[in-house]
């Protein structure tokens, strides 16, 4: 997706129409976001640029895949469609507007819908929208009013009235346009349509129309994940001071999805479905017929499962106010989850936002952190939070970077400590120093959080996307985290000879042990002689295949018989080694 | 290391001076036994290693090794060195009273030594220690003591003494400005002459033993019960991952790995047991794989092959294959991607749970040195290293920030995971300066903004006391986690007291939770102040009355007045109708509105849309979440509705009570649990007269022993009549 940053001069009109969720109403029991591209297709999107540059319209399908593969990484369940407008042909519902050519339906994007993608990209591809859509008469007005919506989440009705109305419906309308300087300024044109920030939410995000319109990936990337509170607490300053408030999650670690049971005759999906049940009568056991219990010193403490939850409640959910203090005492070293984001909640109480505002103003002024003590979910035990408040930071574009709101910062209790015995080391000379300063110096770049990607998660979906869309090889993944050793080695050049030299004397090598950990050296002693090695002989081993006892031996003994008599495994799991030995020994 | 424990000797004095206390005060043998339990209670639930022998003298009895001819009388070795547990905590409950003779202290603190030293053998112990309580109101010969210290170094036995009162007037309660203990009973002055040779005599072993830190070995019985309040905090020994610091292919320095802040669990799960025999064997868990047809035809697993889903499509991926095609590394790494100014690598943005503490090899100071000149570098320069980590071949590698750490006696880099462009969620949130909605809130920003400062100023943690110095009223990294003081507590509670509820939280554990007093007191006002400029009203939450509050109540009243808003509810789905055009399905944004408003419309037979209600309920209803419980109980309260309005009951009523049946097989307890609580049952014929139940049976229908029974039927049967009654319709 690297590629997007050379886009961000050209001209492109693109709007993309946005089903929120409301907050707190029905509309949460879905869950589902619906993301509706709507792209010009007229012949001016088709034009390549004057540096061979792509033309508008191959970059829209480029951001269109973008989108389609992180949707599905990301959330799958949300609901996408592609329209173009300004087509020849027409191709939609009813077939009653012109010029209006519904290219994918509402629906879970898949692997089909991005190979359908991928088949308008590039100079094929303009062959072959041309011969499908063919450009037309562009008529946004039919476009924008033929909302294809069904499934789940969506209302399908045909709101034939002005914008206003489907704004009222929860659909939001977000014109996504490039400009280049002295070109058509199309947001004058879009403005009537195009949502007012006070209906998006109670608050309103400042998402005016920017006038310089750079990062497309970016903004539509922003746009495409949804933004939930994870919980809605209030903050209680005191008795009777209670500001509504939600946290959000703002980084999450993201994990390689859970994989699907599947039945190997149909590839059908399976469910599990897990019982408990008495073992000697069988029958099945309700919850009130189970209880808990733990084992200390040899005694078995039982005690009833609600007593178990009740064990875990200090109070009810939500933030107190502890008191304040100074930045600096905030430590480094502190952390043992990541933060989520605070803001407040006006739907829930009126005047929090104001009150909250105040509080962010002058914690941020006086350089102080307000500690709280939090809980966060209904049984969940009280921890020690610091909310650190962050100012509202927008960049050139007017494109928010950072909101206004406090991070809250999970802090440890004394059991998250583990002690630890420092080794008493001599401390380096300033020339030493100052070498060290010079390299740090030489490999200095700018940090930003989002420069990498997760090499393991990327694989696992170019796998995938091979297997999916039936493509030779996967496509090859760069791993951002991996150093560029030969870079570096160049920009340093012979500042790493000269640092050794101050640091290490000329016989020291740090890829080897130390020679103090080394035990006298016995004959021929070496680092291979760790453990005395088991080795079974093969008459051994067969018994042990025959009597099927291969399961007693261990892991690293059943690896050396593997290597031993040259069986190849496919992995080395126990079960894995067993059977490649059964297999190899047992006839 | 592994293996390493301690042994432990108790000694009590049970003599009859011990018993005496001034009215209204605690005897010095209750005290001392509180001691005793707390401390074992502490080394039980820790599981340590560390055995604990528990020898009582003054006793009437006389039963030790050492006793002949008239020595070592009335001393009882009552437990010998073993791992403490609840039967030690019994015994101490219930067979440690005062008794009635005297014995030499000296002479009971030699057979703990000779039980030390005679029970240790064989067993890798890293340290002997004796804990010797008493009040020291018997004579002791001090012709001994020479011998006993000299043993005791020899040895290498630890003492330590706790006493009624404290071992010197002004050295106690000083110690790190822990507030002052009031009232150690009879403190230095009034001891009697027996007592303060003991104490002479204690001062003397004390001292020879460790001449500068020994008397702080000596406690005063209060002082122990406040440390000991606290169950042990958890306590783990951090592994060493050796690695190498890399920068670039050249340029490497060895490096040791600890984990040292982590968020600690407790070690113990809960496990299942049966409710009548507490017979964790009784209880068997299955767990069985079916397809997803109508009759949930179940699947062996060897049948099972696993996939991924890629959108919409479920894409068969065998776990070799991939195995085969994942991200593959060369290991254990910490390399050097590049430096950046510390102020780019943002607090809010570290990932991960733990932070690692990077420091040299113990025993390689060129590494130290290398090591120093980096972190020294960085540290000048403010900037941090970022680099790969990656903790071994199977785990993921990740990319982090190490920042430069200069204590006063050791530096070390800080490892903190840092997030990848995956991780990010960058939420747009409307700003809250200049904001249309804040704004007509802010009728007086400029006094508002300094009640808030003076808020600020009343509930400051860290202060300057009178000599300068800060304090801190406050460190959460100084409290141990509440939740496992109150599991030790209630656990504890459960094994002695059986059969009794679990107790209150502890105040102690109640106060530390919370805001200091003295910021209590001083905050008052400017909290008043804020309560004034800052008007804060509570939104009522219409949509919740709602759900709960429709169609019916028992008695006539409340009909009346959901009557009332049945009518209001039917205006607003006629104008929905006008303006939103027809509905053709029931769609699953209001599934009982469509509902409604399709049935009003009767282009659709009634058993058609009934069959599509049913269907959206079955798919909330999969979502096992109180939301969409919520939403389906309104959907069958307008089923319910509907039916009495047409009077055809059957198609209800069939569905509910297969929705019954199938209650337990797909745990959906929560959800009847609400339907029961919001009453919705079957439609009796004295409501509608075609019914075939009786009102009788309606009002059963929602007790809670009948499901009991319809458990023990097969499941599969059960939820194969939803399907049956879907088909039917």
């Amino acid at each position: 997706m690297a590629e997007w940053n050379t886009y961000y001069r050209n001209e492109d009109e693109e709007e993309d129409q946005e089903e929120e969720e409301q907050s707190g109403g029905e509309y949460k029991a879905t869950g589902r976001d619906s993301l509706v591209f709507l792209v010009d297709a007229s012949k001016e999107m088709f034009i390549k640029g004057e540096d061979g540059e792509s033309s508008n319209f191959d970059m829209t399908m480029q951001v269109v895949r973008s989108v389609y593969t992180s949707k599905i990484i990301s959330s799958y369940r949300d609901l996408v469609a592609l329209v173009f407008y300004g087509t020849k042909e027409s191709k939609n519902p009813r077939n009653s507007f012109k010029h209006v050519y519904v290219y994918h339906d509402l629906d879970e994007p898949g692997a089909k819908r991005v190979q359908e993608v991928d088949a308008l990209r590039g100079d094929k591809g303009a062959q072959l929208a041309a011969k499908t859509l063919g450009s037309g008469e562009t008529s946004l007005g039919d476009a924008l009013w033929d909302e294809p919506h069904e499934g789940d989440g969506v209302k399908d009705r045909q709101a034939r009235t002005k914008a206003g109305d489907l704004k009222e419906t929860g659909v939001v309308i977000d014109l996504m346009h490039l400009m280049k300087p002295g070109g058509f300024d199309v947001s004058a044109f879009f403005c009537d349509i195009i949502s007012p920030p006070e209906d998006e939410e109670e608050l309103g995000v400042q998402m005016e129309p920017c006038g310089k319109l750079d990062d497309l990936r970016k903004r539509v990337r922003a746009k495409e994940l949804k933004k939930r509170a994870m919980a809605r607490l209030s903050l209680s300053l005191g008795e009777g001071v209670n500001v509504a408030v939600g946290l959000y999650a703002t980084a999450v670690s993201a994990r390689k999805q859970a994989p699907i049971r599947l039945y190997r005759e149909t590839n059908e999906a399976v469910r599990s479905k897990t019982r408990t049940f008495h073992t000697e009568t069988g029958s099945l056991l309700l919850p009130s017929d189970i209880k808990k219990a733990q084992v200390y010193g040899k005694k078995q403490i039982v005690m009833e499962r609600d007593e178990v939850d009740s064990i875990k409640k200090f109070d009810d959910p939500g933030l107190v106010l502890i008191g304040f203090k100074p930045m600096e005492k905030l430590k480094l070293d502190h952390h043992i989850r990541p933060s989520v984001f605070l803001y407040p909640e006006e739907e829930e109480v009126k005047g929090s936002a104001c009150l909250f505002t105040a509080l962010l103003k002058k914690c941020s002024e006086r350089n102080v952190f307000a500690l709280c003590r939090c809980i966060s979910r209904r049984n969940y035990p009280p921890r020690f939070v610091a909310l650190v408040p962050q100012k509202e930071e927008v960049d050139e574009a007017n494109v928010q970077i950072s909101p206004a709101g406090f991070n809250v910062i999970y802090l440890p209790f004394a059991d998250d400590f583990r002690t630890l015995d420092p080794p008493r080391c001599p401390y380096a000379s300033q020339v030493q120093v100052d070498k060290m300063k010079e390299i740090i110096s030489k490999l200095r770049f700018k940090y930003r959080s989002d420069a990498f990607e997760n090499p393991v998660i990327q694989k696992h979906y170019r796998n995938l996307e091979a297997l999916a869309l039936d493509m030779v090889a996967p496509e090859e993944i760069e791993d951002l985290i991996m150093p560029k050793v030969e870079q570096i080695d160049q920009r340093l050049g012979p500042l790493v000879q000269e640092f050794k030299d101050l640091v290490y004397p000329a016989d020291y090598n740090p890829e080897t042990k130390p020679a103090a950990k080394r035990k006298t050296a016995g004959a021929g002693g070496g680092a291979s002689e760790k453990k005395p090695k088991v080795e079974l002989t093969e008459d051994e081993l067969r018994v042990h295949v025959q009597n099927g006892t291969l399961g007693k031996l261990t892991v690293p003994v059943l690896k050396d018989a593997c290597k031993q008599f040259g069986v190849r495994t496919t992995g080395t799991k126990k079960q894995e080694l067993m059977d490649a030995l059964t297999s190899r020994l047992g006839s | 290391m592994a293996g390493a424990k301690s042994a432990l000797v108790l000694c009590m004095d049970v003599g009859f001076s011990m018993s005496n206390s001034s009215p209204g005060e605690e005897s010095p043998f209750d005290l001392s036994k509180k001691v005793i339990q707390k401390f074992v209670q502490r080394q039980v639930f820790a599981e340590t290693k560390d055995e604990v022998a528990l020898v009582l003298f003054g006793t009437d009895a006389t039963k030790n090794p050492l006793e002949q001819d008239e020595q070592y009388q009335n001393i009882v070795v009552h437990r010998h060195l073993m791992v403490p547990d609840f039967e030690l905590l019994e015994e101490i409950e219930h067979q440690i009273h005062p008794e009635g003779q005297q014995a030499d202290w000296l002479d009971a603190l030699v057979v703990c030594m000779d039980l030390l030293q005679k029970e240790t053998q064989g067993k890798k112990c890293d340290r002997l220690n004796i804990v010797l309580l008493t009040d020291l109101c018997t004579p002791a010969s001090p012709d001994k003591l020479e011998v006993i210290v000299e043993n005791l170094k020899q040895a290498e036995i630890t003492l330590q003494f706790f006493l009624p009162f404290p071992v010197e007037d002004d050295e106690e309660g000083e110690e790190d400005g822990e507030h002052g203990d009031p009232g150690h009973p009879g403190a230095g002055k009034g001891l009697s002459r027996e007592q303060q040779s003991g104490l002479e005599m204690v001062k003397h072993i004390m001292l020879s033993l460790d001449e500068e830190d020994g008397l702080n070995e000596v406690y005063t019985f209060r002082n122990a019960i406040e440390q000991l309040r606290m169950f042990k905090r958890i306590e783990r020994r951090p592994m060493a991952w050796p690695c190498q610091l890399t920068i670039g292919s050249s340029l490497s320095i060895r490096i040791v790995g600890y984990k040292a802040v982590t968020e600690e669990r407790l070690k113990k799960m809960w496990i299942t047991v049966d409710a009548q025999t507490n017979n964790k064997e009784d209880v068997k868990r299955e767990t069985v794989y079916c397809l997803d047809d109508d009759n949930e035809t179940e699947v062996q697993k060897e049948d099972i092959i696993q996939g991924f889903r890629y959108g919409s499509d479920i894409v068969p991926f065998s776990k070799v294959d991939q195995e085969q095609m994942k991200y593959k590394h060369d290991g254990k790494s910490f390399a050097v991607l590049g430096f950046t100014k510390q102020h780019l690598v943002f607090r809010h943005q570290f990932m991960g749970s733990q932070v690692v503490k990077i420091f040299p090899p113990k025993d390689d100071e060129h590494a130290g040195v290398a090591l120093s000149a980096l972190i020294r570098g960085l540290d000048e320069l403010k900037m941090v290293a970022i680099v790969r980590y990656a903790y071994d071949r199977r785990s993921n590698p990740q990319v982090g920030a190490a920042f430069p750490c200069i204590k006063q006696n050791y530096e070390c880099l800080i490892y903190v995971q840092l997030p990848f462009m995956e991780d990010l969620r960058p939420f747009a949130f409307p700003s809250l300066e200049n904001n249309k909605k804040i704004l007509s809130f802010r009728y007086d920003w400029e006094t508002q903004l300094s009640a808030v400062d003076s808020l600020i100023d009343s509930m400051m943690l860290v202060e300057k006391d009178e000599s300068g110095d800060l304090i801190d009223l406050l460190k959460p990294h100084h409290i141990p986690n509440p939740a496992f003081q109150r599991h030790f507590q209630c656990l504890h509670h459960r094994a002695v007291n059986p059969g009794t509820p679990l107790p209150p939280l502890e105040p102690w554990l109640q106060a530390v939770l919370d805001r200091p007093e003295v910021i209590k007191e001083r905050c008052q006002a400017s909290l008043e102040e804020i309560k004034r400029k800052f008007p804060l009203t509570e939104v009522e939450k219409k949509k919740k009355l709602k759900t709960s509050a429709q169609i019916f109540g028992k008695d006539s009243d409340e009909a009346n007045a959901d009557k009332g808003k049945e009518d209001e509810a039917e205006e607003e789905y006629n104008l929905a109708d006008i303006a939103e055009g027809s509905v053709t399905s029931v769609g699953s944004v209001d599934p009982a509105r469509d509902f409604r408003l399709l049935l009003k419309q009767k282009s659709l037979p009634f058993g058609e849309v009934c069959q599509q209600l049913t269907h959206r309920i079955e798919q909330l209803l999969s979502n096992k979440n109180t939301q969409y419980y919520m939403k389906s109980i309104t959907c069958i309260q307008a089923f319910r509705e509907q039916s009495v309005k047409m009077a055809n009951t059957d198609l209800y009523n069939s569905y509910l009570q297969s929705l019954k049946r199938s209650i337990p097989s797909r745990g959906l307890e929560v959800f009847w649990d609400l339907l029961v609580q919001d009453g919705v049952t079957l439609i009796s014929s004295e409501e509608v007269s075609g019914s075939l139940i009786s009102k009788n049976e309606a009002n059963e229908f929602l007790k809670a022993e009948e499901i009991k029974e319809e458990a023990a039927a097969p499941p599969a049967e059960d939820t194969g009549d939803v399907d049956d009654l879907l088909d039917m319709m």
